[in-house]
């Protein structure tokens, strides 16, 4: 590890990535803040503009973004009780109310450090953890890797919708769609339909596009957007966090953190699941029970701390394992993969110094969310309330830009229009979109190690059970599902209750 | 003109009050069950004729896209089946109510955007289409102010010359 941090910082430590950081968090922060909007929808637009970067200024520009969503959704949470991100939800919990109380500097600021002590725990969890699961990501065999991408597909299908059969039924939909085009293993075309232009199968970014970016656009159908009125006055106040209120943040930001990236490791997890799973450890654990859900310091804290610290962990098992973390790092893998930077473990050894400058970066990435948010937190503020008229049509406008300049063909714009139609369906349906994001990412690495596995063993399926590693993650599949089954009868049942 | 405005807005206002109090509830589970059932066995018909099999193929690449097909059939018969024994029992099914207003204003935001593609593929332009786009959608907002129409033109713009001057994408 030692040998490479030299390198790394050498290549780290250029104008270039250190702009790109900043404008990422700048832009990240943006969305995050402004409900409607999400990180997922911003790193989509903006990922184009890194296909013409080398891989760290490009990592560094998503990085950005993705780590200021976890802090800038708690802006509009704390000021005008609308969460930017679906994860500040539980850091409007209390952040809101503690604004109310007059005290929305405290808020804002206890949300950013805890946000950036989350996040750095996590950069640092990820330089340490990283290189050591990919030796034994190493170790790993097809019918093992089959196994891993069924056990991330297993829990985004389960924890991203009502239902876990309708997870895994638009799992299978993402799945058959990475099969467009040529095959993995023979090259004979499939599902093109005779267009050539399908040969190459269909770009992710091109299809995230429609799912996730232009589908909000049709939302708007669904009721007028008023503007957010907001009295930014308020964060001008000269409150400060007291010394006891400090020492009282500590433990929860330090629980939290690690919940987060324990949370984070695991495929398909995400934020919210941390923030809400920290929020009542905190509740649990701290002596002033009474004040959570009135403006609890502790609350706000626990909150801001779990979602940042998914930040790097997510990416432990892209890095090492080609299985993304979340939603957001799928997305990073295409960044990734286009500079031909291959997860595994050739990538902490052949391509150390690049993979380590990442690493190392993630935490520049935080320190500089941490001064933006000290110094820019008024501008992200006013910026809430920018009209969704103006709004509207300008991500239009990037969406179809985007989508063009991937392959440089309008046919790509037809195709984000198919995917817009698609998700407008599968939402009318109440059917998730996100197990299409992770069917589409896995789709190439699942059918390859499903069919080589097959081959060793002239077909015979006993070859997913044949070692150990391949009994442990059937056990996790299946501990997985049925937790997931479990907590969907307990919610039923709540529900029957309610 | 601004007479023609006010009476434009009156009539959609009346028709979309009509549009407004049209609703279906549909039974969201089944629905779905219905939908991918079809597309599953859709995609099972067409997996013959759209992968080319090679000869001695111990698994080719038929067999995973037709693995994933008979998932999905077998989801939506599962998801289906749970929905009926709901009904039978009489208990409570997850439905959804379509507003036919919203279906109406989503149709007219896909028409702007196909509209946006047709301009762009056909001029050659995508300024062109920009420029349609900020203005459509301002009008289908019904905005009023000059502002806005000037920030998103130049948006437009700005947005066209990024691509073409930063990124070097000719449109």
């Amino acid at each position: 590890m030692l040998e490479y941090i030299g390198p790394a910082l050498q290549q780290l430590f250029t104008f270039e990535n250190f702009l790109w950081m900043n404008l990422g968090v700048f832009i990240g922060s943006i969305f995050a803040a402004i409900p409607g909007l999400s990180v997922i929808l911003c790193i989509i637009l903006f990922l184009p503009f890194t296909y013409k970067m080398t891989a760290i200024p490009g990592m560094m520009f998503l990085l950005g973004i993705y780590c200021a969503g976890g802090y800038g959704g708690s802006v509009s949470a704390i000021l005008i009780n609308t969460p930017g991100t679906p994860h500040a939800a539980t850091t409007m919990l209390d952040g809101h109310p503690l604004s109310k109380k007059g005290r929305t500097k405290t808020a804002l600021r206890i949300a950013l450090y805890a946000s950036t002590f989350g996040g750095i725990f996590s950069a640092l969890s990820l330089l340490f953890l990283a290189p050591q699961v990919a030796k034994i990501a190493a170790q790993l065999g097809t019918a093992e890797y089959f196994l891993v991408c069924l056990f991330g597909l297993t829990i985004i299908a389960g924890i991203s919708g009502k239902s876990l059969i309708k997870g895994i039924i638009s799992a299978a939909l993402g799945l058959l769609i990475s099969c467009v085009g040529a095959d993995p293993l023979t090259g004979y075309d499939r599902f093109t339909f005779g267009n050539a232009r399908l040969y190459m199968g269909l770009d992710l970014a091109i299809c995230l596009i429609g799912l996730f970016a232009l589908v909000e656009i049709l939302g708007k159908a669904e009721g007028k957007v008023g503007p957010l009125k907001l009295d930014t006055s308020k964060i001008k106040t000269e409150d400060k966090i007291t010394k006891e209120e400090g020492k009282r943040m500590i433990l929860p930001a330090v629980v939290s953190s690690i919940i987060g990236v324990i949370i984070g490791i695991i495929p398909g997890t995400g934020a919210s699941m941390a923030s809400w799973f920290s929020y009542d450890r905190a509740k649990a654990m701290s002596k002033h029970k009474e004040e959570f859900g009135h403006g609890s310091v502790e609350g706000i804290a626990a909150a801001e701390a779990a979602n940042n610290a998914v930040t790097g962990a997510t990416l432990i098992p892209l890095l090492t394992l080609g299985i993304p973390g979340d939603g957001c790092v799928a997305i990073m893998l295409s960044a990734l993969m286009i500079n031909g930077l291959n997860p595994g473990l050739s990538l902490f050894t052949t391509q150390g110094d690049i993979m380590y400058a990442i690493m190392i970066g993630l935490i520049f990435v935080n320190i500089f969310m941490f001064l933006q948010g000290r110094y820019l937190t008024d501008m992200f503020a006013k910026i809430v309330s920018v009209p969704q008229e103006i709004l509207t049509p300008i991500i239009v406008m990037f969406c179809f830009a985007g989508a063009f300049s991937v392959n440089k063909s309008y046919f790509d714009v037809v195709v984000i229009l198919v995917f817009a139609a698609i998700a407008w369906i599968m939402k009318k349906l109440d059917m998730p979109t996100v197990p299409i994001l992770l069917g589409l990412v896995l789709g190439n690495m699942t059918e390859t190690n499903f069919r080589r596995a097959l081959l060793l063993t002239d077909g015979n399926f006993s070859i997913f059970v044949g070692s150990w590693y391949c009994i442990v993650f059937l056990v996790l599949i299946i501990a997985a599902i049925s937790m997931i089954i479990v907590n969907k009868m307990k919610e039923a049942k709540k529900g029957v209750v309610k | 003109m601004r007479d023609f405005i006010r009476n434009m807005e009156e009539k959609l206002d009346s028709m979309g009050a009509k549009l407004e109090k049209k609703e279906i509830t549909i039974p969201t589970d089944l629905a779905a069950a219905a939908v991918f059932f079809v597309m599953g066995i859709v995609l099972l018909l067409l997996v013959p004729g759209q992968v080319t099999v090679g000869k001695d193929e111990v698994v080719s690449g038929a067999a995973f896209p037709t693995y994933l097909c008979y998932i999905m059939i077998g989801g939506s018969i599962l998801v289906a089946v749970k929905d009926i024994l709901k009904i039978a029992r009489k208990e409570e099914v997850d439905t959804k109510t379509i507003n036919t207003l919203v279906e109406v204003k989503a149709l007219i935001i896909f028409g702007i955007l196909v509209v946006f593609w047709l301009i762009c593929r056909l001029t050659g332009l995508f300024v062109l289409g920009a420029l349609f786009c900020a203005v459509s959608f301002l009008l289908f907002f019904r905005c009023k102010k000059k502002s806005y129409y000037m920030i998103t033109i130049t948006f437009a713009v700005g947005i066209w010359a990024a691509f073409r001057f930063i990124l070097n994408v000719s449109f």
